[in-house]
């Protein structure tokens, strides 16, 4: 027990004097997350602003009094494009589609004699593609306004005209929208677990071999047992550390939220940083566990990345199950380590209760999947030694 | 005291797909040797010859296929943990961690053999005084040099003064003052004053077994093929040079077998 704390201190100091990794490791998953976080969020709010914004971009207003009368009516500010509008769509520098009334628009009209209304804007521009489906909307308003107002000076009903109407009703809020974006929140916090266990893994096993440090530790009349654990709790703690960090990271983050529905939506105050942290940190010592048992089968550190590499995929993947299945959570979900995490901490984001036994199921797999990587790196421990 | 007896490994070689297997490598076929306490014995033999894996038995690191290892009549295979804590081994492979200082490495290894950390700390500063270490004490091991990792990881293997030395070509990387001191260390810790530590070391060069050892045993090809002092084994082979004496015992023997 005493030797096994030796081996932790020792641990601990060590993988805290490596600086400059835990520099990265600090910027790539607890700076990250929270940075993507705001980015979208700034560009959330973008993209509400264009929904809300009432405003058309015209040019030669002038042509058609009777336009701009509908479109004040529909409470739209009119502008005046520019004279290089077309110049500036294709540079993305102009973020609305441009209305171009031809000249004599008017008295076309009047003479029924179908005016042709250009609607310019470019497929490369996001943002004006968005808008001119809301223009293209408006203007057709316009033209059906016309047509039954014509019709009802004939004595014709507006219904002959639209026998069928199309109300459209759209289930997504912009709550579920804002979902969407948080949903990648799990993901970086994974991440934070698995690179901040991964380094001081490797470092512990693989590390030791290579620089031949291992042979003269298992030659201390030490149980080889103290040993692994010493070295797999310094490992997750490590993990944990960078975990929590990690959460707490998007407590200051969400203040800098700027779009108002990601704000209303993204509940994660200190209650739901602290349910993140205890779905974690099991996870955090399982992985530590297990990238000790793959790498302590390799001689050098290289080879340890390598060999590791396929347990990163598969843990940053395996999040990803959720996105591409449709069905949404399934029992056999709690089972799978990082998949359980995930699923766990989505529905601690949602604000849903977590039954226990959605607790106790990941957190028993984990328990296992320890117990078996500590066991091994045990087993491997004087045979890996030898080089 | 530590006795070896008929000690034999062999390693059996990787397993190759659809191909007919090699035969396994004998590294040792037959050591044996013994030192008493307030002795050195030289292990002596060229390249190859088993040494390294004797003395890897020896610190119950590997286990032997045939033959007794006891350490003061501890049996090494059976209470390997008794055994290593009577032992100081400085193997062949003797990384330090380099973000640690060379005191912290030192206190490192006395804390693991179950030293008290003040006494652990005290051990280190001895010891950095007996191998010429005091200056680099505090320092990072990162940037040292070939002969103060050396010197470090023999103070690392001596912490916890352990009554049995074993050390693995100890001269490897050492310029001739360190080659001097670490002699005079040695002979020092060999005496009634310095504990009548019993101490094996082994080497390929035969200065060091002439100047320092009190009896050599001579390994080559797994086998033990000499024992004696340096007189003695001269007289046998009818030599006056101790490297003549060598490569015929060492070769000749080979060349019979």
């Amino acid at each position: 027990m005493k030797a096994a704390w030796a081996v932790y201190c020792k641990e601990i100091v060590d993988a805290l004097r490596d600086r400059r990794t835990l520099m990265v490791v600090l910027v790539s998953s607890v700076l990250l997350g929270p940075l993507v976080l705001i980015v979208l969020s700034g560009l959330l709010a973008q993209f509400e602003t264009q929904a809300e914004k009432r405003v058309v971009v015209v040019s030669g207003i002038d042509h058609a009094p009777s336009l701009k009368n509908y479109f004040e009516r529909q409470t739209y500010t009119v502008r005046t494009a520019p004279k290089d509008h077309e110049d500036l769509l294709r540079r993305s520098k102009l973020s609305e589609p441009v209305l171009v009334v031809p000249e004599g628009f008017e008295d076309a009209l009047l003479h029924g004699d179908r005016p042709v209304l250009e609607l310019v804007s470019d497929s490369g521009n996001r943002q004006a593609e968005v808008g001119a489906g809301r223009v293209r909307r408006l203007v057709e308003g316009f033209a059906r306004e016309r047509g039954a107002l014509a019709l009802a000076l004939r004595g014709v009903a507006a219904e002959v005209l639209e026998p069928v109407e199309v109300v459209g009703r759209d289930l997504a809020s912009q709550q579920s929208r804002a979902a969407q974006l948080t949903a990648m929140l799990p993901f970086f916090v994974l991440m934070a677990v698995l690179y901040g266990a991964l380094n001081a893994a490797l470092d512990t096993t693989a590390g030791e071999r290579e620089r031949g440090s291992l042979e003269p530790l298992v030659m201390t009349p030490v149980p080889r047992a103290a040993l692994v654990a010493g070295k797999w709790v310094a490992v997750a703690s490590v993990s944990t550390l960078i975990a929590v960090l990690s959460c707490l990271s998007f407590l200051p983050a969400q203040w800098l939220l700027q779009s108002d529905t990601l704000q209303a939506t993204f509940q994660f105050g200190w209650l739901e940083a602290g349910l993140f942290i205890v779905t974690l940190v099991p996870l955090a010592f399982a992985l530590s566990a297990l990238l000790m048992a793959l790498a302590i089968r390799c001689r050098t550190f290289k080879e340890a990345q390598a060999a590791s590499s396929v347990l990163l995929l598969t843990v940053s993947m395996l999040p990803l199950v959720t996105l591409f299945n449709q069905e949404g959570e399934a029992p056999w979900h709690l089972w799978v380590p990082a998949l359980a995490q995930q699923t766990v901490m989505s529905r601690v984001l949602k604000g849903e209760a977590v039954p226990p036994d959605m607790m106790a199921i990941p957190l028993a797999v984990c328990v296992l999947l320890s117990v078996a990587g500590v066991m091994s790196v045990a087993r491997s421990l004087r045979g890996a030694a030898v080089r | 005291m530590i006795v070896v007896e008929h000690l034999a490994k062999q390693f059996a070689p990787p397993r190759r797909w659809l191909r007919p297997a090699r035969s396994p490598v004998h590294a040792v076929v037959d050591v044996s040797f013994t030192a008493p306490d307030g002795h050195i014995l030289g292990l002596l033999g060229p390249n190859g010859a088993g040494k390294t894996t004797s003395l890897r038995m020896l610190a119950g690191l590997i286990d032997p296929d045939a033959g007794r290892l006891s350490v003061d009549g501890v049996d090494v295979v059976s209470r390997p943990r008794d055994t290593m804590a009577r032992m100081g081994v400085l193997s062949d492979a003797r990384g330090l961690y380099p973000r640690l200082t060379a005191r912290e490495n030192i206190v490192y290894y006395g804390l693991l053999q179950g030293l008290p950390r003040d006494r652990a700390e005290a051990r280190a500063t001895d010891l950095a005084r007996m191998l010429d270490l005091t200056a680099l004490l505090d320092r990072r091991t990162e940037g040292f040099s070939q002969g103060e990792r050396m010197k470090t990881a023999l103070a690392r293997a001596l912490v916890h003064d352990p009554a049995h030395i074993v050390l693995d070509e100890p001269t490897n990387g050492l310029d001739v003052m360190a080659t001097r001191a670490l002699r005079e260390a040695l002979r020092h810790l060999a005496t009634p004053a310095g504990g009548r530590k019993c101490i094996i070391f082994s080497t390929h060069i035969m200065q060091e077994v002439e100047r320092l050892c009190d009896s050599v045993t001579i390994v080559s090809r797994g086998r033990t093929v000499a024992t004696g002092t340096v007189a003695s084994l001269l007289e046998a082979t009818h030599q006056k040079d101790f490297e003549e004496a060598f490569v015929t015992l060492a070769f000749n023997e080979t060349r019979r077998a």
